[in-house]
């Protein structure tokens, strides 16, 4: 029962911390072909196998908190795709499916296995994390990165999917991404991603390693209250009355 | 898990060789002491209340929620929510005073076996709260995302926001301030001490409630497109962070059931 709750308290508060800063964009084969995809992802989805990573280890000796966390991301998103964005909003399955992390956060589990140490955990396993997450996802994205040429324009088959399918409710959505130079068709701009995304991946780990350590920390205060809920007031004199 | 099943089983095992102690092991090994048939039918009711919502949504929100100034969805969507919100503010009232009202009231008397019936009925109102924030946290939540990628907002009072914000959400309140009162109530260790962790596993997604005000503001002032990552969310990011509080709470209760234990098998 208390994996259970695990399970499902993890999937709601990674899956909402995932949504609202990876953005719903994770979704979106079109949005896979940009440079921020490759960026953000790592970078946002490494904060709670970090934490948990902390609280599995370090209280119980249990060394899968990353795989955990990301199975309960993508358990929750995959729930999602199939009845929130397919059954419900008649999105096409081949236009919206989640990235995998998990040979990501295989690999961060045993950099902690192997070594028992954050630090190390932190620069080997979160630059793992980061540079596994572009060919972890390459079967799924492969056949949506051919060009093909739309009214004489070279485009990716996941922009033209993603053009015809409009999402009315997004203009905010073509603005941002389009700018600079983050259209590609997977070329070396991407692997320097993935590498800017493991450096940034590094210093999220602490971060993230410390927060978790912080929210499980067992702290108490006394409850001014606990005549109301039952208990005998304490028999021993407050300190107002000893300085009487 | 690991380690609680452990402790679990390591007084069961102690309790069995000593021919001369009452048999507390039939009553850890059967189930007896854990409130099994409670929860099951606490996790039939939200599954049952949760599909109902899902299908309502599938059958009404094409047809009668598109367009607020409809009188279709006066009747459908308005309906729902004029409904649901008396309905859940009058079972926060009913639960919470209920167990305010039945405390118990001689806590420093309380019998280690009894104690640890009550971490058990602990443990089974904590899943349930689990369970609820799942499906508005996770399930509903993202659902929303999909609607108005393709629907725009034309108030506050969607479809998808009837159901996400003032029908999940609230819901799960209940079992989280119950799961609090439950333990404060009942349990002389979070009687005489707060835990913090605790209060933040409740306060934290609590406090999301208060946050969808701010959220209705900003997407009517300033941005009716769907945007998820934008800034104007990150308040309900930061607030669902406290659930990592979670794992302390489980720690602080895995030392308290080995205590208590450790006073059962003495």
């Amino acid at each position: 029962m208390v994996a259970v709750i695990l399970f499902l308290a993890i999937t709601s508060a990674f899956h909402l911390h995932f949504m609202l800063l990876a953005g719903d964009w994770d979704f979106w084969t079109d949005w896979k072909d940009r440079q921020y995809w490759v960026t953000l992802t790592p970078i946002v989805a490494i904060t709670f196998p970090a934490a948990l990573h902390y609280v599995f280890w370090e209280k119980f000796r249990l060394p899968f908190g990353a795989t955990f966390a990301i199975v309960c991301l993508i358990f929750g998103e995959w729930m999602n795709r199939y009845f929130g964005f397919h059954v419900w909003s008649y999105f096409p399955f081949s236009e919206i499916w989640p990235a995998t992390m998990i040979p990501g956060a295989i690999v961060l589990d045993v950099v902690l296995l192997l070594t028992g140490n954050f630090f190390l955990t932190a620069v080997i396993g979160g630059i793992g994390f980061a540079l596994l997450f572009y060919p972890a996802n390459w079967p799924m994205l492969a056949a949506y990165h051919l060009p093909m040429e739309v009214m004489n324009s070279v485009v990716s088959v996941a922009d033209y999917i993603g053009y015809t399918f409009t999402r009315t409710a997004t203009p905010e959505y073509l603005r941002f991404i389009e700018r600079g130079t983050l259209r590609t068709f997977g070329g070396h701009s991407a692997w320097v991603a993935s590498f800017f995304a493991g450096f940034v991946c590094m210093l999220m780990y602490f971060a993230w390693w410390y927060l978790g350590m912080l929210l499980t920390k067992v702290v108490t205060v006394p409850n001014k209250f606990k005549q109301l809920m039952g208990l005998k007031k304490d028999p021993r004199p407050s300190s107002e009355q000893l300085a009487v | 898990m690991g380690i609680m099943q452990a402790e679990v089983d390591q007084p069961a095992r102690q309790v069995d060789g000593g021919a001369s102690r009452p048999s507390a092991r039939a009553d850890f090994s059967t189930g007896a002491i854990a409130p099994i048939r409670t929860t099951a039918l606490g996790v039939i009711g939200i599954l049952v209340l949760m599909i109902a919502y899902r299908i309502y949504q599938q059958v009404f929100a094409w047809s009668a929620g598109l367009d607020s100034t409809d009188p279709a969805f006066d009747t459908y969507w308005m309906g729902l929510l004029q409904w649901q919100l008396p309905a859940i503010v009058a079972s926060w009232a009913g639960l919470w005073s209920y167990l305010f009202v039945t405390r118990d009231r001689h806590l420093d008397k309380l019998e280690p076996r009894e104690e640890l019936k009550r971490y058990f009925r602990l443990i089974g109102f904590i899943f349930l709260y689990a369970f609820a924030v799942y499906w508005a946290a996770s399930f509903f939540a993202e659902q929303d995302a999909a609607w108005h990628q393709t629907v725009v907002r034309d108030t506050s009072f969607t479809p998808s926001h009837i159901v996400l914000f003032y029908g999940t959400m609230p819901f799960y309140v209940l079992f989280g301030v119950g799961s609090l009162l439950y333990a404060m109530t009942r349990l002389p260790r979070f009687a005489e001490q707060l835990s913090i962790p605790f209060v933040l596993a409740v306060a934290g997604p609590f406090m999301i409630l208060p946050n969808l005000g701010y959220n209705e503001w900003g997407h009517a002032f300033w941005m009716m497109e769907e945007f998820f990552s934008a800034p104007l969310h990150w308040g309900f990011v930061v607030l669902g962070w406290s659930v990592l509080a979670l794992g302390g709470l489980l720690v602080q209760i895995v030392q308290h059931m080995t205590e208590l234990f450790r006073r059962c098998d003495a």
